[in-house]
């Protein structure tokens, strides 16, 4: 009885704190909305207008996720599956963009096409979008479905290949096992392209978000611009509801693919063309805009590289510092998130997770402040931990996928064995489960790291008054600042976030070896 | 294993102690270009020991973080002084009632024009809109004297403009809709549109769309064509409607507000009787070009005095109130 009851305890009580961390200013701020006696509240503001451009959007984003979905599936295949040298150093390479803010790719992009034609104006903003999103976001795709593409079993492809052609294998065996890789990317990339305010704004192009931008920073208009974010929430919530078995069950953001047997293609003399074509990719996606940024960095009277570090060394130990603390709350929520969906069967903290993860920074923002910005809660307004909890608002699912689909590859009869021989949970977990979920959870902390490192929606609008961070810091002096000295910030921010990852990376051999010889 | 979570305790810990506030502090939101405000606002600390917690934003990026953060701590103000690149804001949160009353010694020396009667607001130094060109694309003596003549069919698509729903485009749009009768405005701004103005994202990028020639000549603010000119000898500005009897052109103060119920309003105010110096104005001078509100400061001589431009006769708070008025027919303007 005792037992049951603490159990509860354990299992509920931190699962309502954090509920509360999380779900609260949500629910204040729905609850504010559905009381409001305001006319443009609920859904009033509805109209034609209102549904075309919703429409409008929708369509921008599905052609973003087609071309990057088709795009990251071509290169996961090409990665994840065939044999050739240097595959592990395009991997890499290719992820990156994922990385830098896309507002950052929007700029060098639109410069690049100055710089080639004379004229920006010569891109088509619709077009600029689109290709911003597809090259920034199709790293996803080559991520998901690369996870997927490594989880087919070389069985299934022998059989196929007995009786038919390569071709007709993959069409036929291939791709409807990786169905599921292949709608997580597609609907992950639509929401994220539906989402992002800065690329549509700074091409010009008017969508959905633009209008609730225009809403909150215009008009000042918190009530209409949070009637049309709810709207957009839902919107995605359907989206991804339709496919909740796969986002609950996907194998996708997998860090080790243990116990799979996966067949590996050879490509004989296609390896030059293989390699002439990664180039390619990492000269449209990387290079180019990384030159472009050098080309402005450059471009100036003077050198503005020692001006740039004066004003940005100051923010990078604090923003590291804040980034490392978010990494790790992060992480151990997600592990213990991830726990308690895939091991507790208690899946509601993932989907609470999942739902913060969609909604619009700047919504996120405001609701945060409501909630919190009252004399009792100022411990948390004023301080760095109302950026804690917005960092695991923000980034706490992707770190519960990653670590949920590294529980799903632990065999479930370790944990029996165990437990049959009388070995206590708690030290279960700690000597079975965590070195064995180690890769995960480091994967985890290391992208947690980098995106809260990099975090700009949210954090813009609640750090604490004196705190310097490293993107607010770019995007405040990056406004008014000659072009040289912003396009020098963006590349030390770019080399500082390259050189954490390199450390991670170092670090993580260093841990995985250790771990793997105990 | 235990050590480890030991270990990520007392890290959790360290970095939650780092950011805890002190008495002798002032917090300060603003919306001025950091580069420039930021060295204003260490002299400050330096010179009198009390502690600036400053939250920046930029106009440039259509003060969002800093606008709705304000509007949405309106019940528990944690922000003392609202420095803003131009009063508009200020009137939005004075009629939202988030600003409170203050007349500073110092206000004395600002010229009743820039300053709100009821004290929720006061200005200092000054830019002002003007027109920026690349001379490689046109010359000095065929550009436009007027704002008015940006339809004028030989510069046809030959010019930008920023989204007037954001920033001082928005201001400077409502002024002219002040000062020309509705009917007047609407149709000078479809003429812009027939004559192909190309709308920027931000006065930044008006900027750089001139510097680097691909548009003839566009509007943008005298800190931005001051930076351009620093950073290309292509680029000048000039003045508009500066002809006798001309409508003449905006000019725009920083503004200060102090907040209702702020937590360090004394402070506070030590702070706004600081930037509403003469010392002040000298510094923003210097670094932006900005142009003193104070008769006699010194400044440099590439900036412009307020005493030789016409400036556009407007009153900020009906400026803002006609804003409000013609904001859903600039959304629409934009959109279409």
């Amino acid at each position: 009885m005792g037992g049951g009851v603490s159990r509860y305890i354990t299992r509920y009580v931190p699962a309502a704190v954090l509920a509360l961390l999380l779900l609260g200013p949500l629910l204040a701020l729905l609850v504010r909305w559905l009381t409001s006696s305001d006319e443009l509240s609920l859904l009033a503001f509805l109209n034609t207008g209102t549904l075309l451009l919703i429409g409008r959007s929708l369509l921008l984003s599905c052609i973003v996720a087609v071309l990057a979905s088709l795009m990251g599936t071509i290169c996961g295949f090409l990665l994840y599956r065939l044999k050739f040298p240097f595959r592990g150093f395009y991997k890499l390479m290719l992820l990156l963009p994922l990385l830098v803010p896309p507002y950052i790719f929007a700029v060098a992009w639109k410069d690049g096409f100055q710089w080639l034609f004379g004229n920006s104006s010569v891109m088509i903003p619709e077009v600029g979008m689109i290709i911003v999103h597809t090259l920034v976001l199709f790293p996803l795709a080559m991520l998901i479905t690369g996870t997927a593409f490594s989880q087919i079993h070389s069985g299934l492809e022998e059989a196929g290949l007995m009786r038919v052609s390569f071709r007709r294998m993959l069409i036929k065996i291939v791709l409807p096992l990786i169905r599921p890789g292949l709608t997580i990317s597609f609907l992950l990339i639509l929401i994220i392209s539906l989402s992002d305010f800065s690329v549509p704004a700074f091409f010009g192009v008017n969508t959905f978000t633009t209008e609730i931008f225009t809403q909150f920073s215009a008009f000042y208009n918190h009530q209409l611009a949070i009637s049309q974010s709810f709207l957009l929430v839902l919107l995605c919530l359907t989206l991804l509801l339709s496919e909740n078995r796969y986002l609950s069950d996907a194998p996708f953001f997998s860090v080790h693919v243990k116990g799979s047997s996966t067949k590996h293609y050879s490509v004989g003399k296609g390896k030059t063309i293989l390699h002439i074509l990664m180039w390619i990719l990492l000269l449209v996606v990387l290079v180019l805009p990384l030159v472009m940024l050098f080309h402005q960095a450059l471009s100036g009277r003077e050198i503005l590289f020692s001006r740039a570090w004066e004003l940005l060394s100051p923010t990078i130990f604090q923003s590291a510092k804040l980034a490392f603390l978010g990494a790790l709350i992060i992480s151990a929520i997600g592990l213990w998130v991830a726990t308690m969906k895939e091991r507790s069967r208690f899946p509601y903290l993932n989907t609470m997770l999942l739902l913060t993860f969609i909604i619009p920074s700047t919504v996120l923002g405001v609701a945060v402040i409501k909630f919190y910005n009252h004399p009792a809660t100022n411990f948390i307004y004023t301080t760095i931990i109302i950026l804690l909890i917005t960092y695991v608002a923000r980034f706490g699912f992707i770190a519960a996928r990653i670590i949920g689909n590294g529980i799903k590859q632990i065999p479930g009869s370790l944990d029996e064995v165990a437990r049959v021989i009388g070995i206590p949970p708690i030290k279960r977990f700690f000597s079975i489960s965590i070195p064995l979920l180690l890769p995960s959870v480091f994967t985890a902390f290391v992208l947690a790291f980098v995106l809260c490192l990099g975090e700009l929606g949210t954090t813009i609008m609640i750090y604490p008054p004196g705190t310097e961070l490293m993107p607010v810091k770019i995007f405040t002096i990056g406004a008014n600042a000659p072009l040289a000295l912003t396009s020098s910030m963006t590349l030390i921010s770019f080399g500082v976030t390259m050189l954490f990852i390199l450390l991670f990376f170092l670090m993580g051999k260093i841990i995985f070896k250790r771990f793997r010889y105990a | 294993m235990r050590n480890f979570i030991i270990n990520f305790i007392l890290i959790a810990l360290y970095g939650l102690s780092a950011c805890t506030p002190s008495s002798d502090e002032v917090v300060v939101y603003c919306t001025v270009d950091q580069v420039f405000s930021e060295p204003v606002l260490r002299d400050f600390e330096e010179e009198t020991g009390i502690t600036v917690r400053a939250v920046f934003d930029t106009e440039e990026t259509k003060s969002t973080g800093v606008m709705n953060r304000l509007i949405a701590e309106k019940d528990n103000t944690q922000c003392d002084l609202f420095w803003s690149g131009d009063p508009l804001r200020n009137v939005v949160l004075q009629s939202k009632g988030i600003t409170s009353p203050y007349q500073s010694e110092q206000t004395d020396l600002i010229p009743g024009h820039f300053k709100e009667t009821g004290h929720h607001w006061t200005g200092f130094s000054a830019r002002a809109r003007v027109l920026i060109y690349n001379k490689t694309r046109i010359s000095p003596d065929s550009l436009p004297l007027s704002i008015l003549e940006l339809t004028h069919p030989r510069f046809k698509g030959q010019f930008t403009l920023a989204n007037p729903l954001f920033g001082t485009t928005t201001f400077h749009i409502a002024a002219l809709f002040t000062v020309l009768d509705k009917a007047t405005a609407e149709q000078w701004m479809e003429g812009l549109k027939k004559n192909q103005v190309v709308i920027a994202s931000s006065n930044g990028d008006v900027k750089k769309r001139v510097m680097n020639g691909e548009l003839a000549f566009g509007l943008t603010d005298t800190d931005d064509a001051f930076e351009a000119k620093k950073e290309s000898s292509e680029v000048d500005y000039v003045f508009l409607d500066q002809q006798p009897g001309g409508m003449g052109t905006l000019i725009m103060p920083n503004a200060l507000s102090m907040m209702k119920d702020s937590p360090n309003s004394e402070n506070g105010k030590k702070l706004m009787d600081y930037l509403l110096s003469r010392q002040t104005e000298a510094k923003l001078a210097i670094s932006c070009a900005q142009m003193p509100l104070i008769m006699g400061t010194e400044v440099p001589d590439v900036v412009p005095s307020l005493d030789h431009i016409i400036p556009m006769k407007i009153d900020y708070g009906q400026t803002s109130e006609v804003l409000e008025q013609i904001q859903p027919w600039l959304k629409k303007w934009v959109e279409e």
